[in-house]
């Protein structure tokens, strides 16, 4: 079949398609997700959560089980979002003596009825005497100086000052200074939560119930650089850390979801692509050979068929990861080794009946090799049922996957959904009720794998006229 | 004939599945010895510290023999060759050594029986599941197939497809967390409540305990049951017998019910135990969702405690039990199909 001839099959196969609605339905879901997977550095709302997933310091300033953000449509108290302040307004200034005063401040609208849950700054110091001032200025014109911190024997490294952490003692000395004495009598430092004071309406009683300040806060942090040379004060960022969080929430061990799921389409889409693709290549092969050759060959060929179809895929599948520990080029491997047999026997009763053609005899007669008559005359007519074949196992590769990394046996260098479901079981989000963990990674494998089975049934009804409804 | 042709077939099974305990046996065959010297030393550490009386230097000749003796036993001394087909022979004949962790519920190490004892919970599910995701089916198989292209057909076509690449084992979490934290209907998981109760209540609280688990089956399982009737089906219903039966008056439920599935039972029975085996050989690990104490849930369990021998027997097992399924089959659909037997090649 030269390109030309695929082109013109192509474009027939093209109209029958268009008029299989399901079948356009899942073409589209999976030209989505691979235009998600080529702009996932923009889908990402965590950019390194594909190389720092298993890095529990990269997602420390997120908050544990927050559900997602638009959560807060159904609640009648609004709970803070987590917000990442970032390109703060600079202001340098020169001392006396050489010394540099730096000040960077981040202004943050506080306008949910919940006080967020921490406030976290972050800088990188290089250096032996940085000094950071953390300050904040409330609506109300009353600023708090949450906490001063001088480091040293920095090397570019990352300087770390929270509320909840740092914080505490600057703001149980407000909330004292603005609530009567009784009120304050029974608690301490350490009983308070540091972003309940530091939202909160500056009145009698703020110590027992939360009543929101909203407007606009400004954070400041303020650095003296004794020796500007050699020290430094770099990219501060500022983290308000809500209870609610991103697209689809955080887990128990603090990561975006969301983010998590993007970083393992492309796994998802990989692992069944190749596994169908290659596996279909060689059941397809296998079955035409089997056929052609037919006696020994056929009987050979058959038994070895019959080994492989009489193994229960899953059970080995898991031993075998729980053995060799595999990659997931390992896994797609195995997979492989069980997957070709799907298509052989239909493949084996076409290529019989093709083999009676009387083309086939002419092509023997005129003395073409047998490779020439199997690539040449045979194949060509069995591709277009492999490419239905092919959608159709895509599903089955994708949940078997996973179901080895919900056992804990997946490639632990990536994220798959798989090991995302794994995690939700390790960390009892369904007793949790953590729906938001639980319910996306499972729908998105139905949701690929029901758009490859619209796909794989549009192709088979077209393209095996006989499965038709009479 | 058909004598001829189930001995064959079973001999042909039983071939079969030898010739898999033996390909497992060489793929395995490092992690299996592994396993087997640490448990040796395990054994001898144990009987040495016995002797309490007797001098060190005894004590290090006795480990040294005990241990020399033991490998012998366990054949670790011979050629590669000999000890692959030495455990294939083990696999075999049952003979599965001691579990490294994992204990019975009566607290026995031994691997057959605590596998021994997950196969019938196994089954119990799975059969049941399949016998009310075949009768209903059936039912909506041949409601489909009355009326191809219908409303019906349509809808039920389109659920086969979404679900198709849905994991049985997260529809289960789905479940458990709404049906058992949040209505609060159903307990967790387990077989029994804890202590189980006596008598006919024990019957019942198993039945409840079983209630969710198959729910979560039957729900994946019915809709590509009923495509796959109604595609067998559908040939049936244009044959000319079941239009004159129908043009005798011979009511609609009897032609369905009595004339179409009787002709179309074969290819019905076949697809029911493959949908039996494609559930054992696809969703067994979804067990372990709901702690159902089966073969799935020793799967987790092996692989949490790192059980090598369990895991093994577990395979073992759950490829026998894969392999007889398959077997019975052919058999199932040589009897009800007598052209089978006569031309099928065994």
């Amino acid at each position: 079949m030269s390109v030309k001839d695929f082109g013109f099959w192509l474009s027939d196969f093209w109209k029958d398609f268009r008029k299989e609605k399901s079948g356009l339905i899942g073409l589209g879901i999976i030209v989505l997700a691979i235009l998600v997977v080529i702009l996932e550095p923009f889908c990402l709302t965590w950019k390194d959560a594909n190389s720092k997933w298993g890095d529990i310091s990269y997602w420390q300033d997120n908050s544990a089980s927050a559900p997602p953000a638009w959560t807060n449509i159904f609640k009648a108290k609004k709970s803070a979002v987590t917000m990442r302040l970032e390109n703060g307004k600079v202001e340098e200034a020169e001392l006396d003596g050489g010394v540099k005063m730096v000040s960077t401040s981040f202004d943050y609208t506080f306008k949910a009825d919940e006080p967020p849950l921490d406030l976290v700054f972050h800088c990188r110091g290089t250096g032996d005497n940085v000094n950071v001032l953390l300050s904040v200025t409330r609506p109300d014109g009353q600023t708090i100086e949450l906490v001063q911190r001088l480091e040293s024997g920095l090397n570019d490294t990352d300087i770390r000052l929270s509320a909840e952490n740092d914080g505490r003692e600057a703001l149980f000395a407000f909330l004292k200074s603005n609530d009567t004495e009784e009120n304050t009598a029974s608690i301490s430092a350490d009983s308070i939560r540091a972003t309940n004071i530091l939202f909160a309406k500056a009145q009698e009683g703020m110590s027992s119930k939360f009543e929101p300040l909203k407007g606009k806060y400004t954070i400041t942090a303020q650095s003296m650089l004794i020796n500007p040379e050699t020290d430094k004060f770099e990219k501060p960022y500022t983290v308000v850390n809500g209870a609610v969080s991103g697209v689809l929430g955080t887990d128990t061990m603090k990561r975006d979801v969301f983010s998590g799921l993007v970083a393992g389409l492309k796994w998802a889409l990989l692992i069944g692509l190749l596994t169908s693709f290659v596996s279909v290549l060689i059941g397809v092969m296998y079955g035409i050979i089997s056929a052609y050759y037919g006696g020994v060959v056929d009987s050979v060929m058959q038994f070895v068929y019959q080994i492989f179809t009489s193994m229960p895929v899953l059970p080995i599948l898991i031993v075998v990861s729980a053995v060799f520990k595999p990659s997931i080029w390992f896994i797609i491997g195995v997979m492989v080794v069980f997957f070709w047999t799907g298509p052989v026997m239909t493949v084996r009763s076409m290529a019989l009946q093709i083999k009676e053609e009387t083309y086939i005899e002419a092509g023997k007669a005129l003395g073409a090799s047998n490779q020439r008559i199997i690539w040449k005359h045979m194949t060509p007519l069995l591709i277009p049922y492999s490419f239905a074949s092919m959608a159709l196992s895509v599903p089955s590769a994708i949940v078997y996957e996973s179901s080895v990394s919900l056992l804990g046996l997946g490639d632990a260098t990536i994220v798959t959904w798989g090991q995302i479901l794994h995690d939700a079981m390790q960390g009892s989000a369904i007793l949790n009720g953590v729906w938001w963990w639980i319910i996306p990674p499972g729908l998105l494998i139905a949701i690929l794998g029901m758009a490859f089975a619209f796909l794989g049934f549009a192709m088979d009804k077209i393209l095996h006229p006989k499965l038709r409804t009479r | 004939m058909y004598k001829w042709f189930a001995v064959k077939r079973i001999s042909k099974g039983i071939v079969m599945y030898a010739l898999l305990i033996l390909i497992f046996s060489v793929l395995f065959n490092s992690v299996n010895e592994t396993t087997m010297r640490s448990q040796i030393e395990e054994q001898v550490r144990m009987e040495s510290q016995r002797l309490k009386n007797a001098k060190p230097g005894d004590i290090q000749r006795f480990q040294a023999e005990r241990k020399q003796t033991l490998i012998k036993l366990y054949k670790l001394d011979r050629p590669m060759g000999e000890r692959i087909i030495f455990r294939t022979v083990d696999t075999l004949t049952f003979n599965f050594g001691k579990s490294t962790n994992i204990k019975s519920s009566a607290g026995e190490r031994e691997v057959l029986t605590i596998v021994g004892e997950a196969i019938p919970r196994t089954l119990v599910l799975f059969l049941v599941a399949a016998i009310f995701e075949i009768g209903i089916g059936i039912m909506l198989g041949l409601k489909k197939a009355q009326k191809p292209g219908g409303a019906l057909d349509r809808s039920s076509s389109m659920v086969t497809m979404i679900i198709y690449g849905m994991p049985t084992w997260w529809l289960a979490m789905i479940f458990i967390m709404f049906f058992v934290y949040g209505i609060k209907a159903f307990p967790s998981g387990g077989m029994h409540t804890v202590p189980p109760p006596e008598g006919f209540a024990y019957l019942l609280d198993m039945v409840w305990h079983m209630v969710l688990p198959l729910l979560t089956l039957i729900v994946i399982g019915i809709w590509s049951v009923s495509f796959v009737i109604r595609n067998i089906v559908l040939g049936t219903l244009q044959e000319d017998f079941i239009m004159s039966a129908r043009a005798r008056g011979i009511p609609e439920n009897k032609v369905l019910y009595g004339h179409t599935l009787r002709t179309a039972a074969p290819p019905i029975v076949t697809m029911s135990l493959l949908s039996l085996l494609g559930a054992i050989s696809g969703s067994i690990i979804f067990e372990g969702i709901f702690s159902w104490p089966g073969l799935g849930n020793l799967y987790w369990i092996a692989v949490q405690q790192n059980d090598i021998p369990v895991l093994m027997a577990d395979l073992a097992i759950t490829t026998g039990l894969y392999q007889a399924g398959l077997v019975i089959l052919d058999l199932t659909y040589g009897f009800l199909d007598p052209r089978i037997k006569v031309g099928g090649k065994a």
